[in-house]
């Protein structure tokens, strides 16, 4: 590609923009400063399969308050990053709790929420139920028939944890 | 009301339509043929039954039926409030083909559905028959009959 001062650029301008982005966004500093922005700010979306939701609901309100840890509950899959499975998810479910985590934007991460989340729990053995890590990439399971509100902020506090330790890994968006 | 007062009066209510009136398990019980269903509920509608309170299927794989019973009741007759009857029709299990109640008992209409669902038992005429609690794909055995297979797990599974 020629330019008007005569210099000559060889390659993909969109392919080695996004390479100097990705390069730029590894860097220490502003790797940690990203990291720690996703850490405090983990929206789960509205997603209540199950009645462990009551307990969710219980983590969010003023006596639990998880909002100090930056969880904050949102309507809108686009708007969050954070999924909750409340409890035992069923097939039909289970579809639908994959079409709204596909529309998340990166980087998102899932909690699986109650013995069902982990092996069905009462609806063990069931025809209709679905184990959440068999269609979702979970990331921390509170154990529970349900979890106390002091468990899921537990769990958040993990999650917390785990994104410090190994880092958010994130595609940048070069070019145009 | 007692038992042989609800008797009495299903005696009185049903005459004319073929069914057998009894005691089963304390409930009063109407049982009917699949032809004569429509007709026996619409009687059991006159004299003041007006609302299905559950539609369930029960599976008899060596009979080669499946039973089908509507638990009805009133709302609106104070003395019947607290009277359930059972009316039960056998179908073949093989084609379960039943007349939908729905224009009768308009509750019915879910439980219908349920019942198609889990059990297999078509209802014609009702119009919110669908898949309700599966998937909308779902093929094969009906979960809730006897010859449905499921998955073994945990330490009985055999590698």
């Amino acid at each position: 590609m020629a330019c008007s001062g005569g210099f000559i650029l060889i390659g993909e301008l969109e392919e080695v923009a996004r390479k100097a982005a990705q390069w730029l966004v590894e860097k220490t500093p502003i790797k940690t400063i990203r990291d720690w922005g996703i850490r405090f700010s983990l929206w789960p979306v509205h997603f209540t399969t199950a009645c462990c939701g009551a307990e969710f609901a219980a983590t969010s309100g003023p006596r639990y308050d998880a909002e100090r840890y930056g969880f904050l509950p949102f309507t809108a899959p686009r708007q969050c990053n954070l999924m909750l499975i409340e409890g035992t998810l069923t097939k039909k479910m289970g579809r639908a709790a994959k079409i709204v985590y596909d529309q998340m934007p990166e980087p998102k991460f899932v909690i699986a929420m109650g013995v069902c989340g982990l092996d069905g729990g009462i609806f063990w053995n069931s025809y209709n139920i679905v184990r959440p890590w068999q269609i979702l990439p979970v990331e921390v399971f509170i154990p529970g028939c349900p979890p106390r509100p002091e468990a899921v902020a537990r769990a958040i506090l993990m999650l917390q944890e785990k994104i410090k330790k190994e880092g958010v890994k994130v595609e940048a968006r070069g070019g145009t | 009301m007692k038992l042989e007062e609800v008797l009495e009066l299903l005696k009185a209510a049903l005459s004319g339509v073929e069914c057998l009136i009894g005691e089963e398990s304390g409930i009063p019980t109407v049982r009917v043929h699949p032809e004569n269903l429509l007709e026996a509920a619409k009687k059991l509608k006159e004299s003041g039954f007006d609302h299905v309170k559950s539609v369930t299927g029960l599976d008899y794989p060596d009979e080669g039926e499946i039973e089908v019973v509507y638990h009805v009741s009133s709302y609106t007759k104070p003395e019947l409030t607290k009277v359930i009857v059972a009316l039960k029709a056998r179908v073949k299990r093989d084609s379960p083909k039943l007349t939908s109640l729905y224009g009768i008992w308009p509750s019915s209409a879910y439980l219908e559905s349920e019942t198609y669902d889990l059990m297999g038992v078509e209802f014609e005429g009702n119009p919110k028959q669908r898949r309700l609690l599966l998937p909308e794909d779902y093929e094969g055995i009906p979960p809730l009959r006897k010859d449905f297979k499921i998955p073994v797990e945990g330490v009985d599974a055999v590698e």
